[in-house]
């Protein structure tokens, strides 16, 4: 195992900066998840560490070693694809024992070392098969077999969840975290659902744009997102995102919609918007910091309901808010009709406040 | 009541029974009505000739006499073939002709669309150029390979004389020796480009993942072709030498313009042997018990080809 270094990693595609200057660390035995929606540059970043794409700049390390210039087969890498890439004329003993063939080791030792990996995976009854004889799952057992048997220093996953059904895919997640936990490897998972990222990994890295927007914990990645990008991608439903105006109304700093109300700050927050770049300020809370009410009151915002989620033990409401949709959740006890006209009262411990220029948040400093 | 009409329900659906072929004709007459007029032009022009050439090879037709004063001889027809010495050669050059021209188009074609399968600077040109051969006209290629070929004037041996290879111009088509090895280059020359596309089209359908696993793997580019590649182009390779062994049995066009079949029968091959037996001698009955054997031949080729197009599918369907 080893820890994995990008310093300044850029990747062209002609004009386009596919991967812009991308710097990141992976601890030895850390799980970081690359985030982020569809062409954001995240399995651009993993094909890069992989050595599958030439690099445009920046230096790559494994463990030791800057691996710049190296075959993906000298970097001790494993990877796992979205589609598994199992050999389908091979068996599964085949799969498990190619890249072994590949390096050349004795008979023996490739059989015992298919055999190890697969009483790991509890995939041994299965080793006389042909992937297409398997089930989705067992596929992705033997891919992640096939990583596994190599014992490499990093393991490179591409969305290898994406192809299950939903049960299945909540399934080998656990799986997968426990495979990680079991050999305490090092792995890079790309994927394009936050849940994932959140559930699996030590660190996430948010990517958008070719940027990597924020690379923290996934409890840190939600609690203070850097920027409206990743207040928005990060948490389901999304933060609510509702642009406002910085204003002083009674000699206390407020946030004024266009609909003439105005929310009156705590002060920790008012310092907070006193270091804007102007005077366009975004309000963010997540919906379960969000109270809703019946009946006005000071403090209180007025909003109308847009639409009426039940799931069972909650019950989601999407309401306009001075022109934005906000997201609240609700017990199921409560109801509301859509088009109702309701109060919401936000916490100000844990609102989130944005530059409505620069989209980055506001720190009180 | 309602009991009586509950089990009256349930004994009817004990008794539901499969309707008889003839209803489920006539519950789908529409249907028959659809591809009536292909069945009628297909019992014309293909059933009815097969029947007539099969009834036509048991007969002798002297040429002094007409078609239907025709005289019945039973098998005598396949019994002459086969005891004459002609026939046993022509069968030698129909494969070596067949067997030679599908395996050396087949590896050729696959090399050219290897090559071409990666990306480089004048790759649409360079493809175009090598699908010529395959697009135009076979009669006006022989031709101008008779000439290429030619034992005075030949461009062929010209080149090699001016190279100092050989001294005198070689005799290429009129030789016995060398005229099939000779027309079975034309005959490459012209049908690679079609198993080229072939293959073209199958490595587009080769796994990028697979490739790419592999390369991490720490496969080298031979192994990756190897190993993924090949197995992966085995339905497709298959097809392709099936279609182009077909072709090449029922080949007429090249040795019947360059050389006719001669000389001495040397570059005869099956189809235009029964040809020459039917239209040049008329030997109808003759030509007629060959044209059946051939038949039998290539409709066993075609249950193979058949066969392994469902097992491709079944295949696609499996994975």
């Amino acid at each position: 195992m080893a820890e994995v270094v990008l310093q300044h990693v850029m990747k062209y595609y002609g004009n386009l900066a596919a991967v812009n200057d991308v710097n990141f660390t992976v601890n030895d035995g850390e799980f970081v998840a690359l985030v982020g929606p569809s062409g954001c540059g995240k399995t651009t970043t993993l094909n890069l560490i992989a050595g599958l794409l030439p690099m445009s700049g920046g230096d790559i390390s494994i463990g030791d070693r800057i691996v710049n210039d190296l075959d993906p087969k000298d970097r001790d890498i494993a990877m796992v694809f979205q589609n598994y890439a199992l050999y389908p004329n091979k068996s599964v003993y085949k799969n498990l024992a190619f890249p072994l063939q590949m390096r050349k080791l004795p008979n023996d030792e490739i059989d015992r070392k298919v055999q190890a990996a697969a009483k790991v995976l509890d995939i041994t009854y299965l080793l006389e098969r042909k992937p297409r004889e398997l089930s989705g799952g067992q596929q992705q057992r033997v891919a992640l077999g096939r990583a596994l048997v190599r014992d490499p220093a990093v393991f490179l996953m591409d969305e290898p969840l994406s192809n299950l059904d939903a049960k299945l895919r909540v399934q080998m997640r656990s799986e997968i975290k426990r495979f990680h936990q079991d050999l305490n490897a090092t792995i890079v998972y790309v994927t394009h659902d936050q849940l994932e990222a959140v559930t699996m990994a030590d660190k996430m890295a948010v990517m958008n744009g070719g940027l990597l927007q924020q690379y923290d914990t996934p409890a840190r990645v939600f609690a203070n997102p850097i920027n409206m990008f990743v207040a928005g991608f990060i948490g389901s439903p999304a933060m609510s995102l509702v642009p406002l105006q910085a204003s002083t109304v009674d000699g206390r700093v407020s946030l004024s919609s266009v609909e003439g109300w105005s929310l009156p700050l705590s002060d920790a927050n008012a310092r907070k918007v006193a270091s804007a770049k102007s005077a366009k300020v975004v309000l963010g809370a997540r919906h379960s910091t969000i109270r809703l009410h019946k009946e006005a009151a000071t403090g209180f915002v007025p909003a109308k309901v847009y639409t009426v989620e039940p799931t069972g033990d909650i019950t989601f409401v999407q309401a306009f808010l001075s022109g934005a949709i906000v997201n609240i959740s609700l017990p199921p006890t409560v109801s509301v009709a859509p088009d109702e006209m309701v109060w919401l009262e936000f916490d100000q411990e844990r609102i989130h406040l944005f530059d409505g220029e620069t989209e980055m948040a506001l720190r009180a400093d | 009541m309602t009991t009586v009409a509950g089990h009256a329900g349930l004994s009817r659906k004990h008794f539901v029974v499969q309707p008889s072929l003839l209803q489920q004709m006539w519950t789908s007459r529409a249907d028959y009505l659809y591809v009536l007029p292909a069945i009628v032009v297909m019992l014309v022009v293909i059933a009815y000739p097969i029947y007539y050439t099969i009834d036509l090879s048991f007969f002798k037709t002297p040429p002094g006499l007409q078609l239907r004063d025709k005289i019945f001889v039973g098998v005598d027809n396949y019994t002459s073939i086969l005891s004459s010495e002609v026939f046993w050669r022509v069968t030698l050059n129909t494969v070596i002709w067949t067997v030679a021209s599908t395996l050396i188009a087949f590896v050729l074609g696959f090399g050219s669309a290897l090559a071409l399968h990666r990306d480089f600077a004048g790759r649409a040109v360079l493809r175009a150029i090598l699908i010529i051969p395959w697009v135009i006209s076979a009669v006006a290629a022989s031709y101008i390979w008779k000439w290429m070929y030619h034992s005075d004037f030949g461009l062929i041996g010209a080149v090699l004389v001016q190279l100092g290879i050989v001294d005198t111009q070689p005799n290429f088509i009129d030789n016995i020796y060398s005229v099939l090895p000779s027309l079975i280059v034309v005959n490459i020359w012209r049908e690679f480009p079609f198993a080229m596309i072939m293959m073209m089209a199958g490595l587009q359908t080769v796994p990028e993942q697979l490739l790419r696993a592999a390369r991490v793997d720490g496969a080298s580019a031979w192994q990756r072709f190897w190993h993924i590649t090949l197995p992966h182009m085995a339905g497709v390779s298959t097809v392709t030498i099936l279609l182009l062994a077909v072709a090449n049995f029922n080949s007429f066009i090249i040795p019947w313009i360059m050389t006719g079949g001669g000389p001495s029968n040397a570059s005869h091959i099956w189809i235009t042997h029964i040809y020459e037996l039917a239209f040049g001698r008329q030997r109808w009955g003759v030509a007629a018990a060959y044209s059946v054997l051939l038949f039998i031949i290539l409709m066993s080729l075609g249950y193979f080809y058949v066969r392994a197009l469902s097992a491709n599918e079944k295949k696609e369907q499996g994975a």
